[in-house]
């Protein structure tokens, strides 16, 4: 049986990643579990330079899912490659640089400091939400998404996996200005905009105001976004958004998606890439499957065909 | 890095689906739970924590905060003391005998003990009681003076006194209706006590935000030691979401930052917490 899984130039041994921001550096959970069970460990969104983030509360529950605005507080990408990349040398598992930035010029040179032994594929974060500058602002125009993504591309030749917004009216443009720029592979996707209100006070519960919402509650979205974007396109698409299990993993899967990160769930319960991996070899036998790479796209549509392009 | 390895031995918490082996009603929406977790049983300390939720329900997604309060480590068992409040808690709280629950522990950074000559003020607020069980039982073996008040807004939020029944001094009770004890808020007995002029002490307090800033400003016009346990609305207890982060300015440091309360708390020198 077979779990590992080719994302362009990018072996996983297994198709589970931690999603960046929800994995801290990996070291983290360092002793809680053991870090080679992971295919790879997507790093927190990194700048040039430490930040401090957003104001308190950062983070709010909602039905099956957390809205959150934490701001990208972070060590900054030097910090990372000098103190935190050495102590991930010691697992077997990719190590995946989240890149930030807020201009087209940050962005490449996080990209050029990230390309250090030990780093294996750089994803490239143009759909932070809760951020004024950078993220979402290139994530949201297909011309800037395309302009960053070929910065990033100049600056490495580490794979290189922009992350998509899902706040936008047509997934499949932004994956295919990505495609063009150069990218290895597609993580779609971030976190969708929210607001919540508290009521007694008139305000937003957030400090910053507007959050991104994760978790199994934007499960059904981030499975369909990750659908569009694989038909769109021919590079290989990691499915994100709420996965809690291994049947949620599979949904990703056969939709389409090459491999799939556990963001929100990491918070919950750090004990859960033991049992996704137990669940996918279960699935694989049950079914009677060689490769995981078997169930990649297998989604049928047993009413006919599905639309050729789906509309928002 | 932005974390402290946690101080129980630098040993990682472990995280566990733990059986609910006992279960205590007490008056109103408060309970004691006893689980079993032979590591959280034999390593932790006051002040640490553990993160657990009941079942595998998505909603509420988030497991939860609570201080242990006392640890069996013979039975490799602990007791968490709670008020059912929101969801989260409630679902804990009506938990029946071998429902299993995702708990992740100890965590945290526990209270260190007061030098040999100090004697340990302990403030207590609602359900901030809970690591002082566990503390005062530590300061005794540490052959340390202790001294614990505990505050509510009345009697009927007063429900963890039996576990301080054989403690010398007794326990010093105030509530802010009168109906048990002083009469005010409990750092209103604690400065009562200061006044008279019982040598050296080291203040320690948990509880709501005002009662843990209150005892800073007195630990401060009296040029006491003080630590405070915050309790800031908490994501994960590993220092990976960051949502429990405030600004704290170390004695060496000329700007605070944003930490977590997870992992480098929650018990802080309450010098070195910047208050709201």
């Amino acid at each position: 049986m077979r779990l590992a899984v080719q994302i362009g130039g990018l072996r996983l041994k297994n198709p589970l990643l931690a999603a960046s921001g929800t994995f801290g550096y990996g070291v983290e959970y360092e002793g809680i579990l053991d870090l080679s069970l992971l295919g790879g460990i997507v790093s927190k969104g990194l700048y040039l330079d430490a930040r401090d983030g957003c104001a308190v509360p950062r983070i709010v529950e909602t039905p099956s899912g957390l809205l959150n605005a934490i701001g990208l507080q972070g060590i900054g990408i030097r910090a990372f490659v000098k103190d935190v990349l050495p102590r991930l040398a010691r697992y077997d598992t990719a190590v995946v640089v989240n890149v930030c930035g807020d201009t087209v010029e940050e962005y490449a040179e996080v990209a050029r400091i990230a390309d250090a032994p030990g780093v294996a594929a750089l994803e490239v974060n143009i759909s932070c939400p809760n951020v004024k500058k950078g993220g979402m602002a290139f994530g949201g125009d297909p011309r800037m998404t395309h302009e960053v993504v070929s910065a990033v591309r100049k600056a490495t030749r580490l794979p290189v996996i922009p992350k998509l917004s899902p706040n936008v009216t047509d997934v499949t443009v932004f994956a295919r200005a990505c495609e063009e720029a150069g990218a290895d592979a597609l993580s779609c996707i971030n976190t969708l905009l929210g607001l919540v209100v508290d009521v007694e006070r008139r305000v937003p519960r957030l400090a910053f105001g507007t959050g991104g919402l994760s978790g199994p509650a934007i499960r059904p979205i981030a499975v369909r976004m990750a659908w569009q974007a694989a038909r769109a396109v021919r590079i290989p698409v990691i499915g994100v958004g709420g996965i809690t299990c291994a049947e949620d993993a599979l949904q990703f899967l056969i939709a389409g998606c090459r491999a799939v990160q556990v963001g929100t769930a990491n918070f919950v319960d750090p004990g859960i890439y033991a049992r996704i991996l137990e669940g996918l070899e279960a699935y694989l036998r049950r079914h009677r499957l060689e490769s995981i790479d078997d169930v990649v796209g297998s989604l049928r549509f047993p009413e006919g065909e599905a639309p050729a392009e789906p509309r928002p | 890095m932005a974390t402290r390895p946690a101080t129980s031995a630098h040993r990682p918490p472990v995280n566990r689906d733990v059986p609910l082996v006992r279960r205590e009603p007490l008056e109103g929406a408060y309970v004691l739970l006893t689980f079993r977790h032979p590591e959280v049983a034999e390593r932790a300390r006051a002040g640490q924590f553990v993160m657990i939720k009941a079942g595998t329900v998505t909603d509420p997604i988030l497991r939860r905060p609570f201080s242990i309060m006392s640890v069996d480590p013979r039975e490799g068992v602990f007791t968490l003391f709670l008020k059912a409040v929101g969801p989260g808690s409630r679902a804990l709280a009506e938990l029946r005998p071998g429902e299993e629950s995702g708990c992740l522990g100890p965590l945290g950074q526990p209270f260190t003990a007061p030098p040999e000559d100090h004697e340990a003020l302990c403030v207590a607020g609602g359900y901030g009681i809970a690591p002082f069980v566990l503390f005062s039982d530590e300061l005794r073996r540490a052959r340390r003076r202790a001294r614990v008040f505990y505050g509510g807004r009345a009697v009927a939020e007063l429900q963890l006194r039996a576990p301080f029944a054989a403690l010398e001094p007794p326990l010093a009770c105030a509530t802010d209706d009168g109906s048990f004890g002083h009469h005010g808020v409990v750092t209103g007995a604690v400065a009562a006590y200061l006044d008279t002029r019982p040598g050296p002490v080291t203040l320690y307090a948990c509880g709501p935000d005002a009662m843990l800033h209150a005892v800073a400003r007195l630990a401060e016009e009296r040029r006491l030691p003080a630590q405070v346990s915050l309790d800031p609305w908490m994501g994960c207890g590993l220092g990976t979401c960051l949502g429990c982060v405030v600004w704290i300015r170390r004695e060496n440091e000329t700007r605070a930052k944003y930490r977590c309360a997870c992992t480098e708390g929650p018990v802080f020198d309450a010098r070195e917490v910047v208050w709201a």
